[in-house]
């Protein structure tokens, strides 16, 4: 019996070995096969609240300021922590003096190393002696108010004693460098090399051979809301209680209960509301130890929220990415060779995300070579963020293809169709949706790419917001380089785009569990989270397409390590596509036995009977019953259904692909890049809500924006210090920023990557909207401008070298 | 020390002693206990904190509690009534998508609301505008103009 086989149990339940990918990472896991799924809701599948724009079930609890986030709980006698943090990149702590601190009024208790467990956060151990970064943490102090607790943490005496420190990657991999790590400056997996094919034959296959260096910067997720934890003890302090601001309530369970010796059952994570991840709230922090370390010593609850300067340089960040990268073709454009070298800056902890893994799944190409390498370095731990690793690599890659465009003088939209892949290359299978042509294809109609007609009236009709650009003003348009003069002054007009992949087909394990409440409404419950994308509201309606109930009448209950089944963290984009299956399969379940019932009160066979709108009718709708009216009948009988995520299929590759195309003006003057309009045509499968994947799609594009043009953490490399820690100095996208977007998913589904024919949404449409921009200003200055953000000081760099 | 202030929140008449290093913001988070007013950086960046004081929409991070007296405040919580109808502001949010994660939205609505008490027929550049010290990093500002704008149109026509 090989691993693949399944086995049965108990009869019901059969667990399979399984690959589940998550950002491009594969891990092997042991998984529950379902005893049947749901036949797969197909192109024809007749659905009523599946697919409609319904606003957000939670919308009303946000604009009312009643949804409670972590810095809103409130406990009795609760205290308030603070974290105590280093000020200078390297050192060794030779004395942490808190008796000031501790005298300072409403101060109740103050923590070091000494006073706690050794807990490992990406590598580091908590409140090490050997500092590693600026803003490390190194002791904390709670107090009866958050302002005693910050005004004792500021009193707190730390002596470190000062050491050599190294900023950046060539300063980490030069002969006599300051160790970051014992093991050396140099991640165990560098380097890290993926080859398929042979380069060197590609190479000398090829007609043009173009050459790129491209750099991407360290850049921070800014959440609006920072992260935080509330804890609390029950009993004699052997019961724990979080309330956190996470991606993974699961996860941070797991990783607390590790870090404090408890058993896993012991601590219970709750996340209600959050203001946002982006892949920084995927884990337990120094924050999570803090106050729950902190409430089992006063025997009192505490919240622990970091403030916006500790947000900002201890939460993880983007690493910088330095790329070299060879793309060799025939004349007619067909890859031959792809060598791709990377250079990541990761801080002092985080996960290898290859910015190069892109490189073998975009593009069709027989000859891929990519060597990674990842350095540490004194400044804070890396971590994901928003589709980590392909948002670098998709610049490299997408400002290479454009100067090969220009090389081989062909149009760069043509360029990259004719090196759509067609097929899972990496591991030789089809996708289970190909849909990259169609997405490059819609986009340059809607955009009206040179060549690409717009259908009569489509620009103007569809596209949003329609005063991003001054009326009456020519929008002229050329491909390949050419400049526009428009307007006054020197303002150069240009246009450009960039493709994407990104795995998000979701996977196991995930369940739900949905019961029927005895007037008639459902609460699904699981334990998953939803970080402000929508998953409550699209959740809600798969079960009520799954239950025939109406939208109104179903509840949704995440985040609860207590209360609800397991699902994973939400991250990877996997989560409607991992946790919607197994909530459709629930409803099912709770349909079919509802529907028992009411054929034992109408006096037919269940088979005649159906559900939609919380009403059974029979067949030939003479005769009916409100969900309510069967509840009702049955009392305290309680109808339960229970619905988990099967494996993916092996013999496709699940990706989500998409499109953008920009039109940027630059100002040859000031070097001031104004973006004018986005279109994006993704394909995420079947969309559940139309609404919310609007949202997604538009968030994701103005943080494209943001890395394209402003955000860049900057640290000072002869003192190591972050240069920018607030938000008036590291700049996010404000709503002048925000262009004429006209986003788009492909109306269609994906029957073969899961039952309910969805894919995730969330992280693809960052990828391609910086290398969009950047081949936009490159179009319409002439000048390469391969390093990211475009400030005006680099953009007049790069107009003025290239025209010197 | 501690100042006795007397202010009008939301339509009544209040009366607290605060220290006077204490913001506008720890008064009505702490102090009143009114958390739907968000922190995001007590920096002055954000908006996050946007109230609404003698109808001018400001940063109540910065706003020292103690000139808080003799004021008229509106938050948040005074904006929908009783029967949990919500204000003509807080339903274009909810209708037009203006919200995801929602920590911004207390402060965007609150700006929204002093905004279009001056400005009944915007542009949408003029939104756009008003908006710049409310930072969101969730959505694309788009669907945050158009509920303002749904909310403007709502109120010449109702049918809207
Ligand atoms: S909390 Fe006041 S502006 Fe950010
Ligand atoms: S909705 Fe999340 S910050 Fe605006």
């Amino acid at each position: 019996m090989t691993a693949e086989a399944p086995r049965e149990s108990d009869g019901h339940r059969r667990f399979v070995t399984t690959v589940v990918e998550v950002e491009g990472r594969e891990e092997t896991k042991v998984v529950e096969l379902p005893v049947s799924e749901p036949e797969p809701w197909g192109e024809d599948a007749r659905l009523t609240v599946v697919g409609r724009p319904i606003p957000r079930v939670d919308a009303a609890e946000k604009v009312t300021g009643r949804a409670r986030y972590t810095a809103d709980i409130v406990r009795p006698r609760m205290l308030h922590a603070a974290i105590v943090r280093a000020t200078i990149p390297a050192g060794t702590i030779s004395e942490i003096d808190v008796t000031g601190a501790m005298a300072a009024p409403g101060v109740v208790d103050a923590i070091t190393l000494e006073d706690i467990p050794r807990i490992r956060i990406d590598g580091n151990t908590l409140f090490d002696r050997t500092v590693k970064y600026v803003g490390q943490p190194v002791a904390a102090v709670c107090a009866e108010t958050w302002q005693a607790a910050l005004a004792a943490a500021e009193i707190v005496r730390v002596t470190i004693e000062r050491a050599a420190h190294v900023a950046t990657f060539a300063d980490a991999i030069a002969a006599d460098a300051p160790l970051v790590r014992r093991s050396g400056n140099v991640s165990r997996s560098s380097p890290s090399i993926m080859e398929r094919g042979n380069v060197e034959r590609g190479l000398s296959e090829a007609d043009v051979i173009v050459r790129g260096a491209y750099r991407t910067p360290p850049a921070l997720h800014t959440a609006m809301e920072p992260h935080g934890a509330v804890a609390e003890w029950e009993g004699v302090g052997d019961r724990l209680t979080l309330w956190e601001s996470t991606q993974g309530v699961f996860r941070v369970r797991d990783e607390v209960a590790t870090g404090l010796g408890l058993s896993r059952s012991r601590v219970r994570v709750i996340k209600e509301h959050m203001g946002g991840g982006f892949g920084a709230k995927n884990s337990a922090g120094a924050h999570t130890f803090i106050a729950a370390i902190l409430a089992r010593r006063t025997g009192r609850a505490v919240r622990c929220v970091v403030d916006r300067y500790g947000e900002q340089v201890d939460t993880g960040h983007r690493p910088e990415s330095r790329i070299h990268l060879t793309l060799g073709a025939r004349r007619d454009g067909t890859l031959t060779a792809i060598v791709a070298d990377s250079q990541v800056t990761m801080g002092v902890g985080g996960w290898e995300a290859s910015p190069t893994a892109i490189m073998h799944e975009l593009y069709g190409c027989e000859n891929v070579k990519t060597t990674d390498v990842y350095a540490w370095v004194h400044s804070q731990a890396m971590d994901s963020f928003r589709a980590p690793g392909h948002v670098e690599g998709a610049f490299a890659l997408e400002r290479g293809m454009d100067t090969l465009a220009r090389a081989l003088s062909i149009d760069p939209l043509r360029l990259r169709l004719s090196n759509v892949p067609g097929r899972d290359q990496e591991k030789g299978r089809p996708y289970s949706s190909d849909r990259l042509r169609e997405c490059l294809v819609e986009g340059a109609r809607r955009f009206g790419w040179p060549g690409w007609e717009a259908p009569a009236g489509l620009q103007d009709s569809e596209m949003r917001a329609g005063d991003a650009v001054g009326d009456g003003m020519v929008r002229e348009v050329v491909a390949g380089g050419g400049i526009v003069e428009a307007g006054g002054g020197r303002r150069l007009r240009g246009i450009g785009m960039a493709a994407q992949v990104w795995g998000a087909g979701g996977g196991p394990p995930a369940y739900a569990t949905i019961k029927l409440n005895s007037d008639g409404t459902a609460d699904v419950l699981s334990g998953t989270q939803d970080l402000g994308t929508g998953t409550r509201t699209v959740l809600a309606q798969i079960a009520a397409e799954s239950l025939g109930s109406r939208f109104e009448d179903v509840r949704v209950v995440l985040g609860d390590t207590e209360r609800t089944p397991y699902a994973g963290n939400s991250w990877g984009s996997m989560t409607i596509a991992s946790v919607g299956p197994a909530v459709r399969m629930a409803g099912e379940e709770v349909r079919r036995r509802l529907c028992e019932a009411a054929a034992e009160m109408l006096e037919c066979r269940p088979g005649d009977l159906s559900a939609r709108g919380s009403v059974i009718s029979t067949r030939d709708g003479t005769r009916h019953l409100t969900f309510a009216d069967v509840t009702g009948k049955l009392g305290n009988v309680m109808i339960m259904g229970h619905g988990s995520r099967g494996p993916n299929r092996r013999d496709v590759g699940l990706v989500t692909a998409g499109a953008q195309f920009a039109e940027v003006e630059v100002d040859a003057e000031t070097g001031q890049v104004r973006v004018i309009r986005i279109v994006a045509v993704h394909d995420a499968g079947r969309i559940i809500n139309p609404l919310l994947a609007q949202s997604q799609l538009e968030g994701g594009i103005i943080q494209g924006l943001g890395l394209a043009l402003f955000e860049e953490r900057i640290i000072d490399r002869a003192t190591g210090v972050p240069l920018n820690p607030g938000m008036h100095d590291y700049k996010v996208p404000t709503s002048k920023d925000v262009p004429m977007i006209d986003a788009t998913c492909l109306p269609v589904t994906d029957p073969q990557a899961n039952h309910i024919g969805a894919r995730g949404l969330a992280e693809p449409p960052i990828i391609p909207t910086a290398p969009a921009i950047a081949n936009a200003v490159a179009n319409a200055t002439g000048a390469a401008v391969d390093e990211l953000p475009l400030t005006p000081r680099r953009v007049l760099h790069a107009i003025r070298s290239t025209y010197a | 020390m501690r100042i006795p202030v007397r202010f009008e929140l939301n339509g009544h008449a209040v009366e607290v002693e605060v220290a006077p290093d204490r913001t506008l913001l720890d008064l009505l988070r702490d102090t009143m206990g009114e958390t739907g007013t968000k922190e995001g950086c007590r920096e002055g960046e954000c908006g996050a904190c946007t109230v609404v004081v003698d109808g001018r929409a400001v940063n109540s991070c910065l706003f020292p509690a103690p000139e808080i007296d003799g004021t008229r405040v509106l938050t948040i919580e005074g904006l929908s009534c009783d029967h949990g109808r919500l204000s003509r502001v807080q339903q274009a949010f909810l209708d037009a998508s203006g919200t995801q994660c929602g920590f911004c939205t207390p402060g965007m609505v609150m700006t929204a609301v002093a905004f279009l008490a001056e400005n009944p027929a915007p542009m949408d550049t003029e939104i756009r505008e008003a908006l710049t010290g409310n930072l969101c990093r969730c959505t694309g500002y788009v669907q945050i103009v158009e509920a303002i704008q749904l909310a403007a149109r709502r109120s010449r026509d109702p049918q809207a």
